[in-house]
This record gives C-alpha cells, structure tokens and sequence, in this order.
C-alpha cells in the first residue's frame, strides 16, 4: 500500500509559477480532499500525481519510490474525471473493461470483473448501451466503474460530481462514501465545494493561489481554521466577519467594533492581549449565534433584518450590523419582520480572531 | 408561415427543377446513349425513341467478355486492364493518403514543436497549386531522376522479373501515379481531419493514458474510432479525385498501366469519336465511385463524440 508524499512540488507554465512548492503526506488508505477556489492549483497538483503534468521542480514518492518521471499507466492509478471522460464508440462493459484488455488480461477475468464491478455501481443492466444513451448519472457511474474495475492502488477524483444537479450530487456523495469505504485505498478528490470535502475526508487540504493554506482533518479544519481565507472557506452558511479593535478593560478583555462590543473569554483574551496589533477581524459562524432576547449586551450582537430566506425548518437572515453584513440561521417559527432589531446570544467559545493585516488567526 | 410560403411558389419548383435537371440531365444523357448505336446518336433526332442495344458496352468490355460479340472484329480497347489499374492506383493512393494524413493531421492538433502552425498553413497553401503546374515538373522526374540502375542489385532484379528495357523508373509505373496522387491529395485530408482531431476532447486520450495505453494505443483506439467521419469523407474525397484524374495519368502511365479515363480518350481519334462506346464506359467508370462513396458514406454518423463528456 502506497503512503504518497509530494515533496516541494512546484508547477510552472512558461515563466508564470502557479504551484509554489506543496509539501504534503498521505497516509494508507487515507481519503485525501484537496479544496479551494477555482485556479488554486489544487487540479494540476492532482495532474502531476496522475502524471498528465510534468512536474517543474520537487518530486512524488509512493511508498518512497520516486514516481514523477514515469507514465500515468506505470503509476498503478485510477483516475475519474470531472468530465467523465468515458469512450462514446464503446459501450459500458468495453468502457470499463478497456484498462483490462490494454493489459491483456484472461477474458474469463475481464467478464467476471466487469460484472462485479457493474453490480457494485448499478449498472448491470446497461452494460449494453453506449455512454450517449446514458444520464448523466449513470455516466458518472460508469466512470467510476472504469476505475474500480482497474484495482489500482490509488483512486483520483477530479471533481467527480461537479456536472451532476444538485439532488443526483448529494446522492452520488453518499455511494463514494460508501465505496471509499469498502475499497480501502488512498483516496485524492478535487473540488471545489466544500460539503463533498467535509463529508468525503479523512484529511481536507485547503488550497490557495498555489498555497497550501492548511490540512488536518474535517473537524480541526472547522474549528481551528489557521487563517481567515479557510475560516471563510469551510462552513455554510460562510462564517460572518466583522472588524473590531481590542480594548483592555478592568472586567476584562472587549473587541469593539461598529455596533457591537463583545467580551472575550479568557483563553481568547490571552492571546489577543498578546498580540502586537490591536486591529482585529472578527469571525463568527452563523451556528454559533442563537437568538435570545434576554441575553447580556456584552455577549451578544444587536442585528437589524434585512433580508429572510425561508429554507424549511430554518431560515437564513441577512442582517445588518452596524456597517458590516452579517448571516444568521433562526428557527423559522419565530416570526420576523423587516428591518426590525433582534439580538442574538454569541457562543464565546466559537469566536475567532484574526489579525486584520496578515489575516492569520490570533 | 414563411416556410409554408416557400413551399407554394411556383418559382421555388421553378428553380429546384432547374437545378435537377442541371445535376441529373447529363448522366441521363449518357445512360440513355450508351445504349444508342452511334447513327442514331449523331442524327440527333428523336432522342427517347430508339432500339435499345448494348452494343456499346460489348465493345466496352470486349476483352473481359467471355463470348466474342459478332459486330467486334479486333478487340482494341483493354477495359478490364485500365479498370484494375484504376481500382489499384485509386484504392491504394486513397489508403496512403488517409494513413499518412491522420497522423499528420494527430502530429499537427496535439503536438507542440517548432513551426506548427507553419507547418499547417503550408499544407493547405500546397493544395492552391494546380495540378497542371506539377505536370511537366513531375514527368521530367520520374523520367530521369530517382531511377534504379538496369545494371544495379535492385533495379536488375526488376528487369528481370517484370521485363522491359532501360533504367527503372517512376514513369509508367503505378508507384509513379500513386505518389503524386497521395502528394496532391495529403494537404487536403490533413486539413479535414485536423478540424475532427480538434474536438475529440483531451480528457478521452488522458483517461486512456491513465488506464494503460501507450501513445499508439491512444491513437488508434481511441482517436481514431472517433474521426470515422472525418476519415470517411477525406477517404470519398480522395478515392474522388484519383479515380477521375486525367491530366497526370495521361502524361505518367503507360500502354500498361493506363486508367479508364484515359481508355476513354483513345475512343476519340482524328477520324471517328466512337461517341456510345465512350458513353458505355463512362456509365462503367461511373460505378465504382457510387458504390464506394455508399459504402464510406454508412460511416459518417453525426454526434459520434455523443456522451464522450458533458456538456
């Protein structure tokens, strides 16, 4: 089993470099997601894996064994595309036994394999049809298909699921699960979107402007984001930011800002009394705001309405703190109406604080 | 409304009609006097009213018949033979030429090197000469330069299983046709199937790549079962023009290697224009591009990159 590890892995494309040096380590049978915006290189550094890409500088290792100047068929990899990529002039069962014929195994095997690897993904009736009569759906199944069916060692995902609707994508998550489950090899998935990385991963890397921001699991990711981009990045709705200055008082340790004047706790008001500057942006997730009318000034934000997006059990507040917007979640039985002022109960332990030149987290 | 509109104008059959007649007209014309003997095609007169024979295809075919037509004295047209040098120099000119030019046209699309788009303009500025300009250049080649000595390894060997005097030469030799047919019609082909090349989506050659094919493997598995249109239509194109093609052969066969248009020709002397033969062979040469153009024809389906990638 291949532990992968990219070592100062840079990309450049004639003088413009868009990965500038990826230091990471996957363990066995670790489901790795690499996540960002659109351009932050988290697709190329996946193509270098694959060895569609060349490799500028740095060097891949699998299991130690440097892999960066060999073909993507000596990689033992299978990959799924964001496109499917699947062969229009065969059909299903050619499609996902094509890496089988290339290697020339039995043809007991490859039908046997086919109709396994079929029955697993729910595609036996279909083996017949070429990809043009399929959905979408399917199309994304025979992909996947087409890698299990290659019992490689190491699965790519390049933003599988990004082409599928909404509904057809939630589902599709829940069967990679699944699969990544059964499987059990080393797992790397691009996307974009961070549900598929906080439900898919055992480790999210969070990727920038050819920069790892950070990497750790789901949780630590949510709950100790290192700087305000993975903060905003990770959460839905996005965690809301306010800018405030640090005031020292004699009943404790006060962010102040525009219409607001927050008490910290005491292990936030550590750190914040000993950082230099006292310019600070605060972040706040909108599930630890809780409406609560009763609640002490110092511990709660005064946000007028502005708009009310009605979700079901739910509904998402857009609402108006001083200068700045900020996004709440409410039960939708408590009725609201425009522009009228609620507070809302701040969860101390879910602030955090990031300096408002570096935007590292305090 | 408008279209409803169209239907109805008289001018619209009018003109429909006119250019039915213009398209189909002549290849009656030709049906019909193939089976006319040559009086009742110079009189000219009563044009549909006429004993039907079939003479003129008799005569046509006289050295492949297996019985000797009475009105045949001496059987000097050689059909059978121009026929299968058409088929080979045609058949074998229309596989090289796609061959050569599928790769060319794969070099061209997905290769990065120094001059590529030089290079592609220039294949198409080639096809703007006219075959006439490479007339006397070619035959002055292939008559005196490239040729094997008779006395050398190679070339005696020749002499001596084929006959003949002289050096080897291209001149008078199917190789000599078929190369200059492949040289005229490759800028063409590469042309065509660069535009198909182009939109078979990158990602089918990457995902071949990772499930395990060589760059070989990506061609001619997965690029190539995808360009079947493309090759289609350059294959009907190309077998087209090799098949009709005149003005070369004329000056580079010989007595044994001459095409039908050619055999045509020589019904046509400075005493008589043995008008219904040539009319039999023309319906005979006729043939063979119909029935290859229905058989490449199948092949060109459109959407065949369909449910490749989404969207």
């Amino acid at each position: 089993m291949p532990k992968i590890r990219l070592e100062n892995l840079i990309k450049r494309y004639g003088n413009v470099e868009v990965l500038h040096g990826i230091d990471l380590e996957m363990a066995d049978n670790e489901f790795t997601v690499l996540v960002g915006p659109s351009g932050c290189g988290k697709s190329t550094t996946l193509r270098m894996i694959a060895g569609l890409e060349d490799v500028s500088e740095g060097e891949i290792y699998v299991d130690e064994k440097p892999i960066s100047h060999l073909e993507p068929k000596d990689r033992d990899l299978a990959m799924v595309f964001q496109d499917y990529a699947l062969y229009p002039h065969m059909n299903v069962a050619q499609n996902i036994s094509f890496a089988l014929r290339l290697a020339k195994r039995p043809k007991s095997e490859i039908e046997s394999k086919v109709r396994d690897v079929a029955a697993t993904v729910g595609l036996t009736e279909f083996l017949d049809r070429k990809p043009g009569a399929l959905s979408g759906g399917q199309r994304q199944r025979v992909a996947m298909a087409r890698a299990l069916a290659k019992d490689s060692s190491m699965f790519l995902f390049d933003e599988p699921l990004s082409n599928l609707d909404a509904k057809l994508r939630g589902q599709m998550r829940a069967e990679l699960a699944l699969m990544s489950q059964r499987v059990q090899k080393n797992m790397i998935y691009v996307t974009h979107d961070q549900i598929e990385a906080m439900t898919l991963a055992d480790r999210i890397v969070v990727m920038h402007g050819g920069y790892i921001q950070q990497q750790g699991t789901p949780k630590e990711l949510f709950q100790r984001p290192v700087n305000k981009f993975v903060a905003g990045f990770l959460g839905m709705p996005p965690m809301n930011f306010l800018e405030g200055v640090i005031e020292e008082r004699s009943n404790g340790v006060y962010v102040k800002g525009d219409g607001f004047d927050l008490r910290l706790e005491p292990e936030k008001a550590a750190g914040a009394k000993s950082h230099s500057s006292k310019e600070v942006t605060l972040g706040i997730r909108p599930s630890d705001l809780k409406y609560d009318p009763d609640v002490a000034a110092e511990d709660a934000l005064q946000l007028d309405i502005m708009v009310s997006e009605y979700i079901g059990a739910q509904s998402v507040l857009l609402c108006q703190c001083g200068s700045a917007k900020v996004m709440v979640e409410l039960n939708s039985d408590v009725p609201v109406s425009f522009g009228q002022s609620l507070t809302f109960a701040v969860n101390t332990n879910g602030v955090h604080l990031f300096d408002r030149q570096s935007e590292v987290a305090l | 409304m408008a279209q409803s509109n169209t239907r109805q104008n008289p001018a619209f059959y009018a003109v429909i009609s006119v250019l039915v007649i213009m398209a189909i007209g002549p290849v009656l014309l030709m049906f019909v006097n193939s089976f006319k003997l040559d009086v009742d095609i110079i009189s000219g007169s009563s044009g549909l009213v006429f004993l039907p024979t079939i003479q003129n295809y008799e005569k046509a075919l006289c050295d492949v018949l297996w019985y000797q037509p009475d009105h045949v004295d001496f059987c000097s047209l050689k059909f059978g033979g121009a026929f299968i040098n058409s088929l080979i120099i045609a058949l074998i000119s229309t596989i090289l030429t796609l061959v050569i030019g599928c790769m060319a046209a794969y070099a061209l699309v997905r290769f990065r090197f120094m001059g590529r788009d030089t290079v592609s303009m220039s294949t198409l500025m080639v096809r703007m000469v006219p075959p006439a300009v490479l007339l006397v250049p070619v035959f002055g080649l292939w008559n005196n330069e490239f040729c094997l000595d008779k006395d050398g390894l190679i070339g005696g060997a020749i002499r001596e299983m084929v006959g003949g005097r002289g050096d080897v030469c291209l001149a008078g030799t199917h190789s000599g046709i078929i190369l200059i047919y492949v040289a005229m019609n490759l800028p063409f082909v590469i042309w065509i199937l660069q535009s198909f090349i182009v939109q078979v989506p990158r990602s089918l050659e990457e995902a071949a790549r990772v499930d395990g094919a060589g760059p070989f493997q990506v061609f001619f598995k997965v690029v190539l079962p995808l360009i079947k249109p493309g090759l289609a239509a350059a294959a009907i194109f190309t077998f087209r023009i090799a098949w009709n093609e005149y003005l070369l052969a004329s000056a580079l066969s010989d007595r044994d290697t001459k095409t039908v248009p050619i055999l045509i020709v020589n019904n046509m002397s400075e005493f008589n224009v043995e008008w219904g033969v040539i009319m039999a062979t023309g319906m005979l040469l006729a043939i063979p591009p119909i029935i290859f153009t229905l058989f490449a024809s199948r092949q060109i389906i459109t959407g065949m990159t369909a449910g490749a990638v989404k969207g």
